[in-house]
């Protein structure tokens, strides 16, 4: 599903980020990848995103070469992927149900089909009353819980999760990592970057771990 | 193919919202109120200066229309009834009896094949087409002023013009004919100057408008970086994002051109009394209406009106989704 080939990224002239990154991602499978602030974590995820392109070494996402994608085969791309910010990331001038139907509509799906599929969902994640609210008036962890179910809602065969629960409490951040394993279940893979070893704790699962450029898996 | 499917996925009835006040549209049938938000906000993308300088561009466009259009019919017309007519011109010097003279050629000419009616011009008749550059004056009457007969012919049967001016020539002495081909020639001449000119009009507001809606687009674009991001990370294809621009654009263009279409429909309306008042006396008037006829327009001169509406509409949409691509395409 996911390969990336001695990756290697370079901010212009400035010293390597990531040094030859090499690894898999299986459908289906569900990994952590952790590390220490400034390790690299979120460049990392912004290459599987394909909003970066490496500096050098081969990307391969769905089985696609990224690095010389047009425009619309990377919108193609990113429409199997979903994404949780972690600065969320959501439009202040739309409510929040109609952030978390963003990515159905871009896909240009009727409202009439998938409008009680966003309202289950949000009352799912707690924001059942938060519907018709603005980004604005959300608290930390409602904006959180927001961005994760607008990641969620196209059901993407990838699930890519920058700290999600860093501004919840612990009860949410465990409903959340329930709401992952079970799209992990339905086949989703999922990498969720993080550096809380609480949440890691809770599950078996593979960790990427990136340490001064470098990935190793454990 | 993708223009049509693009007209026909147009959200018209958003664009009719758009155009109406939000109180009247609350009183709307609910198919007429659309609940999916804009995902580009379209306080982000024009302010009123905006909308009041297309409105500017449309009137200036519709005025250089409607005015080469109505030059044109005023030619057409004018054109036409002169090549329906050839005028003889007997020269008074020198002839004894120009009654006489007159009665004899217009005889002459009745007699001839393919011409359908002779009319004799009196003195005072010929005297009240000078009337309009020398003024009522007694002066005229001792004035050698030459006699006409306006002739009539059969345009389905033509006669031979060149045959009957050499029967007039070897026939009578002084005796002149004018088949109104360098007038024609001349009209024709001015009516194509002022086409060539309103073109230039229109090609430069065209210009203009194009410059106008790009500079929005590029300060919209960047108002709306954010929401561009956003967009791209739930895969977004450019042609979405361009049309969530484009549609801001195509409302705001709808919406200016036909201020200005109705601006200069009503400029158009009073026209004529325009005419009358500042008429600049009767030389000027009759140059005038001889330029522009009457100056009231007919329906097709309104419909394109609204046809040069519509199309400055049609720039600005196009305009604007030429201007989100390419920028799309930095960003890449």
């Amino acid at each position: 599903m996911i390969r990336f080939d001695n990756v290697g990224l370079r901010y212009g002239s400035g010293p390597e980020i990531l040094r030859d990154v090499t690894f898999h991602v299986l459908p289906g499978s569900f990994h952590f990848l952790t590390g220490p602030s400034g390790a690299g974590k979120t460049t990392l995820l912004r290459l599987l995103f394909m909003s970066l392109r490496p500096s050098r070494g081969l990307i391969f996402v769905f089985g696609e070469n990224v690095t010389n994608l047009s425009a619309s085969g990377r919108s193609a791309l990113r429409r199997r992927i979903g994404i949780v910010f972690q600065d969320f990331r959501l439009l202040d001038h739309l409510t929040t149900w109609e952030n978390v139907a963003l990515p159905l509509r871009v896909m240009g799906k009727r409202e009439s089909d998938y409008k009680e599929d966003v309202t289950d969902l949000l009352r799912w994640v707690g924001l059942g009353d938060r519907i018709n609210a603005y980004p604005e008036i959300l608290s930390g962890g409602e904006k959180q819980r927001a961005a994760i179910a607008r990641a969620v809602i196209g059901r993407p065969e990838l699930l890519l999760a920058d700290e999600p629960t860093g501004n919840v409490d612990p009860a949410i951040g465990n409903r959340l990592l329930r709401l992952f394993v079970e799209l992990n279940r339905l086949g989703t893979s999922v990498i969720i970057a993080t550096h809380d070893y609480g949440l890691m704790e809770q599950l078996d699962a593979p960790r990427l771990v990136l340490f001064d450029g470098h990935l190793q898996m454990r | 193919m993708t223009f049509l499917s693009d007209i026909r996925d147009y959200p018209w009835t958003s664009l009719l919202t758009g155009l109406l006040p939000a109180r009247i549209v609350n009183l709307l049938p609910a198919r007429f109120q659309t609940r999916a938000a804009q995902i580009v906000p379209s306080a982000s993308i024009a302010g009123n200066a905006l909308t009041v300088v297309i409105a500017i561009m449309s009137f200036l466009a519709c005025l250089t229309a409607g005015a080469v259009y109505m030059v044109n019919q005023s030619a057409n017309a004018w054109v036409n009834d002169i090549a329906s007519e050839i005028t003889v011109e007997l020269d008074p010097i020198n002839t004894a009896d120009i009654e006489k003279k007159m009665t004899l050629v217009s005889l002459f000419l009745a007699k001839q094949q393919g011409i359908t009616r002779v009319k004799p011009l009196t003195a005072d008749d010929s005297a009240k087409l000078l009337e309009p550059w020398l003024g009522q004056t007694s002066a005229l009457a001792a004035l050698p002023i030459p006699r006409l007969i306006a002739v009539e012919i059969d345009r389905s049967n033509p006669p031979d013009i060149q045959l009957i001016k050499t029967a007039l020539t070897q026939n009578f002495e002084g005796v002149t004919l004018d088949d109104h081909r360098r007038w024609q020639a001349e009209i024709k001449t001015v009516t194509r100057t002022a086409a060539l000119g309103g073109l230039v009009v229109l090609s430069l507001v065209a210009a203009a408008t194009i410059a106008v809606i790009v500079s929005a687009t590029r300060s919209a674009m960047a108002s709306n970086r954010e929401i561009i991001e956003v967009l791209h990370f739930v895969g977004a294809k450019e042609r979405f994002i361009s049309r969530e621009f484009e549609r801001h654009f195509l409302g705001l263009g709808v919406r200016a051109g036909l201020m200005g279409a109705l601006a200069a429909a009503l400029a158009f309306l009073l026209l004529p009394l325009m005419m009358h008042m500042l008429g600049g006396g009767v030389v000027t008037e009759a140059e005038t209406s001889r330029l522009i006829g009457s100056g009231e327009l007919d329906v097709w001169g309104y419909l394109l009106c609204l046809l040069v509406a519509l199309a400055v509409a049609g720039i600005c949409m196009i305009t604007s989704r030429l201007g989100v691509i390419r920028v799309l395409k930095s960003y890449a």
